[in-house]
């Protein structure tokens, strides 16, 4: 892992349309919460940088079970912001390239290696899965050429990693902030995010074997 | 890195944040006066008694002691290591503000090495007779910020809220105890590690 990248992972939201009433950074995944999957997942990682907002003080209090360098980066204004907000203050005072990790998002362990030893700017992207996604269409290359709500040839999933510089603060997601800079080298992942039930108990079982 | 053009002042809190001990409980056990200023202190990091009236008691208690001992005592206060490093490696970039007496702290101050702000008082007989000023520290970083700097504030307790509250950048620390709840809310960035916190410091040069 290359010292000079930042980890933000974005556990600032409400998770809503999840339905268990807490925030998804402290729901459980085979008995682990997902921000201690990331912890996990990332632990090779130096400058990991958590944004916080609903219920901070549980995720605070979930973190230090496992490390207590990170440094938390409140996102105040979490109910009227989305990933885009969260992005930008995560990475405006970190180190030179910002690699953003959404913090419901579960990518398989040898694909978070293959992300943390890649150089440079990245988009990541998986096989299709969610019903209500934001797709990316690629080259023959497998390179990033836009988003697009209706069609495309993968799932937008994220992670994605840009110069701190280039990150303007955004009311909208993150793939907005991204869209600027397009082209950029895409990379395929398995990756599963958690925004409905369905999806939790879909993720409960591909997890199963990871850790 | 500060892309800013403006240049950066970070001021610190000194205890708990610099010191990684407490200074004032520090001095009621070397003269055992404990059990008056253990609840005043513990209560006021909880921000249940308004910090300036916990001063002014506290002084009344520890002004009768011996201030140059105190001054000798506080200089072997236990600071945080590689923090006090990067104050002394950038020490015009850096300040302290302390609600200290400056009587008890300047040998301590002295030792870290950078500008320091602390509150006045007047000494008769090596005793502390009169306090006449009461370190607002949000009046330091209004007073940085006047001459251009962009200031990143560090402290943890009830009685930085104010300065964290105007500074450009407000960082909380848990590095001593858990910081007061009060000061989360207008927080940036919450660290509870020195390491971290060094880094962070690093990243806003
Ligand atoms: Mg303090």
């Amino acid at each position: 892992m290359s010292s000079i990248k930042s980890v933000v992972i974005s556990c600032a939201g409400i998770g809503s349309r999840l339905g268990l009433g807490q925030t998804k950074a402290l729901i459980k995944v085979n008995g682990r919460s997902l921000i201690a999957w990331q912890l996990e997942l990332l632990k090779e990682v130096e400058d990991i940088r958590i944004v916080i907002g609903y219920q901070a003080n549980d995720i605070i209090e979930e973190v230090l079970k496992y490390r207590n360098d990170v440094v938390f980066v409140y996102n105040h204004r979490y109910f009227e912001t989305k990933t885009g907000a969260s992005f930008y203050l995560g990475a405006q005072h970190g180190n030179d390239f910002a690699i953003e990790w959404d913090g419901d998002l579960l990518v398989h362990p040898d694909d978070v290696k293959t992300i943390l030893n890649t150089e440079g700017e990245f988009i990541c992207y998986a096989e299709k899965s969610s019903d209500e996604a934001v797709y990316v269409q690629t080259d023959d290359k497998g390179n990033v050429l836009a988003f697009s709500r209706e069609t495309g040839d993968y799932e937008w999933t994220g992670p994605a990693c840009i110069m701190r510089d280039k990150i303007k603060y955004s009311s909208g997601n993150v793939f907005n902030q991204l869209e600027p800079y397009l082209p950029l080298k895409g990379i395929k992942i398995r990756a599963y995010d958690i925004d409905t039930y369905s999806d939790y108990t879909r993720v409960m079982e591909i997890t199963k074997n990871w850790i | 890195m500060n892309t800013d053009t403006k240049p950066v002042m970070f001021i610190f809190d000194l205890d708990g944040t610099v010191t990684s001990e407490e200074t004032l409980p520090l001095i009621a056990n070397h003269f055992k006066v404990e059990e008056e200023i253990e609840n005043l202190t513990k209560e006021t990091i909880q921000g249940n008694i308004p910090f300036v009236e916990s001063f002014i008691r506290r002084v009344f208690i520890l002004g009768k002691l011996p201030v140059s001992e105190v001054a000798d005592l506080l200089e072997t206060t236990k600071l945080y290591p590689h923090l006090l490093e990067f104050i002394q490696t950038h020490r015009d970039n850096c300040a302290i503000a302390t609600g200290n007496l400056e009587c008890w702290s300047y040998k301590l101050l002295q030792k870290i090495g950078c500008a320091y702000y602390c509150s006045d008082s007047i000494v008769e007989n090596n005793k502390v007779v009169k306090l006449t000023k009461i370190l607002r520290k949000e009046q330091i970083v209004e007073n940085y910020q006047q001459e251009g700097y962009k200031v990143v504030f560090i402290g943890d307790g009830n009685n930085d809220l104010e300065a964290m509250r105007v500074a450009d950048i407000a960082i909380s620390v848990g590095t001593t105890h858990y910081p007061s709840k009060s000061i989360l809310p207008i927080t940036d960035y919450l660290i509870f590690n020195e390491e971290a916190l060094c880094r962070q410091l690093s990243q806003l040069l």
